[in-house]
């Protein structure tokens, strides 16, 4: 069993992630895994530039681990991998990693989709996007603090 | 007592304020004080929660003049 809960401040290499996760989980059956991108427009439709991330600096690496080890102790996984970035992330790159192994793959699709309803509400960011219009703020969404409700 | 912002209070309040005679207050009493003195910004911090010695404190917590005092606006990571 492993847990990586990282606050990345430069470079989230998506492919280096899910390499290293692969490597742990030898000797399971599978692994999901989700990357979430800073899109290149906004609700509203106007262009976005980029998704800028405040963190704070003891809760916000705090948070990702809770929320990494409440995942591997709620499912029957093996490996859990969350990386976040922090600060500029521009339209279209990588914002989140957030994968897990297991022995049977129900798991590990479980594991991936309570990570991100965890981190979509939980995660300690203040998130604004950055483009023609202006600069604003991203809260939770009403479905996202029902996605987050589904895990009681 | 010093206090810190993040996200959309940070915009509204700036980074960080002093507040005299902060010390043996409520974490409850300063957030009304600020509400007062920021009218604009009180939706933003009657929807934040306080963070004392870098964990949620509740309204009820009593401040020590050491205290530093944040108001984190609700988060969002993903």
């Amino acid at each position: 069993m492993s847990v990586v809960a990282h606050l990345e401040h430069v470079a989230l290499d998506p492919q280096l992630e899910l390499a290293e996760l692969t490597e742990q989980a030898r000797g399971d059956g599978a692994i999901v895994t989700f990357i979430g991108l800073a899109r290149a427009e906004s609700r509203d439709g106007d262009a976005v530039d980029a998704l800028v991330l405040e963190h704070h600096p003891t809760l916000t690496r705090q948070s990702l681990e809770d929320i990494a080890v409440a995942c591997a102790q709620r499912f029957n996984v093996s490996h859990v991998r969350v990386v976040h970035r922090c600060g500029t992330v521009p339209a279209g790159e990588p914002i989140v990693f957030a994968g897990a192994a297991s022995l049977h793959r129900r798991a590990a699709f479980d594991a991936a989709d309570y990570l991100m309803d965890r981190l979509k509400t939980e995660a300690v960011f203040w998130k604004r996007e950055v483009g023609e219009a202006g600069s604003d703020w991203i809260e939770p969404t009403a479905a996202d603090l029902a996605d987050r409700d589904r895990w009681g | 007592m010093k206090i810190r912002f993040y996200g959309r209070l940070a915009d509204a309040l700036g980074r960080e304020l002093e507040l005299e005679g902060g010390g043996q207050a409520s974490v409850g009493a300063i957030r009304e004080t600020l509400v007062e003195l920021h009218p604009g910004a009180a939706e933003a911090l009657k929807l934040s929660r306080a963070c004392v010695r870098n964990a949620i404190a509740d309204d009820r917590q009593m401040l020590s003049a050491q205290d530093d005092l944040e108001f984190l606006p609700p988060v969002s990571g993903g």
